[in-house]
């Protein structure tokens, strides 16, 4: 089934499929919208594919497109969600890792996250994929310094969104 | 341990919770067609661009436009047709230019500037065009009123009657709130498309440049 670059293309995305997950996971909040994101995020990546040299890894050259599609070049479709229902599947799959108490703490800092701006949700992005600021600021195209300060500044709003 | 550090042991840790996609799957998404926005961006600029081309040809061809020609001579006509003709290429280059730019392997910041700067090219575009359509008629409505045998004999009777002045007025009023309607009517509709497509864009534009500051 297709061309060789395809069968490639199709091998590395599938392996690494969770890394675009995650990115619809903090980007969307339905089931059908995260489907939707994830299409358009393979869509992207397969158009950039032919420039990827190998040099780098996979997912490191996939954030770029990645992020890029969920903030800027996604068009969301206006659709009614259920923001809550959708959070908690995803969540049940885990639960007897979990003590109760320290399941709905996480929940309610998922949710605090959603409610974070798209460019904001990036920055938690990176951070929770253990991204060096050096990284965080050349995606974004900022500096580093400023990188620093904004995520400070973010963990600041979740806490104040998590104890008003 | 920080919130978000707390988050990130979970992130971590559960990175298999996903739902698996096949690679049947991913294969029948490669060939399904991109919604994005700059898809969106060079199908309507180039709709813009198509639209303005038909006007200044359609507008050429009338028999108006044939009038205003004897009118105006040939000299002046053909310095407009020329002058029109190399703002729609200049633009059309420009606009080119810019969104083989746009490149989804770039920094966040530079592919909303990028898609941003081909937006304006478009958007200086159809501002030049809208003000020479403003220049043009008026001309239009100062060589009519000059040369137009019709509209002579009735300025000359109007005169006669002593109403010269009202009849002058309500010529060029008429004429200069008409076009400006139009005009206006036009950017309205056309800032509307675009307010609507670019909203999030913008606003997260500028989010990150505010982290600048």
């Amino acid at each position: 089934m297709g061309s060789e670059l395809e069968r490639s293309f199709v091998e590395q995305l599938q392996e690494n499929q969770n890394l675009i997950h995650k990115i619809c996971r903090l980007y969307t909040d339905s089931e059908d919208a995260h489907k939707d994101l994830f299409q358009e995020i393979t869509i992207q990546l397969w158009k950039a594919f032919p420039q990827f040299r190998g040099d780098s890894k996979f997912t490191t050259w996939a954030y770029r497109v990645a992020l890029n599609t969920a903030i800027t070049l996604y068009r969301k479709k206006s659709r009614t969600v259920n923001t809550v229902e959708f959070n908690n599947t995803i969540h049940k799959v885990n639960q007897e890792e979990y003590d109760y108490e320290e399941e709905e703490h996480l929940k309610l800092l998922y949710q605090a996250v959603h409610q974070l701006n798209d460019i904001e949700k990036a920055l938690v992005f990176m951070y929770l994929e253990d991204k060096d600021y050096g990284e965080i600021a050349d995606t974004l195209g900022i500096s580093e310094v400023n990188a620093r300060v904004k995520m400070n500044r973010i963990k600041g709003k979740l806490k104040k969104i998590l104890n008003p | 341990m920080d919130v978000l550090d707390k988050l990130k042991n979970d992130w971590q840790k559960n990175g298999d919770r996903y739902p698996r996609i096949s690679e049947h799957e991913i294969y029948g998404m490669l060939h399904k067609k991109s919604s994005s926005i700059v898809k969106w961006i060079l199908f309507i600029s180039i709709i813009e661009f198509a639209v303005f081309l038909t006007l200044s040809l359609m507008l050429s061809d009338t028999q108006n436009a044939k009038t205003m020609v004897n009118y105006m001579g040939e000299v002046l006509n053909i310095t407009f047709t020329v002058i029109d003709m190399g703002i729609n290429v200049v633009f059309m280059y420009l606009f080119y230019i810019n969104y083989k730019k746009i490149k989804n392997t770039d920094k966040v910041k530079n592919l909303m500037a990028n898609i941003l700067k081909s937006r304006k090219i478009v958007s200086r575009y159809i501002m030049v065009k809208l003000i020479a359509t403003f220049i043009l008629a008026l001309i239009s409505i100062q060589y009519v009123h000059t040369y137009d045998p019709k509209w002579i004999e009735l300025f000359q009777e109007a005169e006669q009657e002593g109403k010269g002045f009202v009849i002058n007025l309500l010529y060029y009023g008429v004429g200069i709130i008409a076009i400006l309607l139009f005009v206006a009517l036009f950017w309205l509709f056309y800032k509307l498309i675009y307010g609507l497509l670019l909203k999030r864009l913008n606003r997260n534009y500028q989010e990150l440049k505010k982290i600048e500051i």
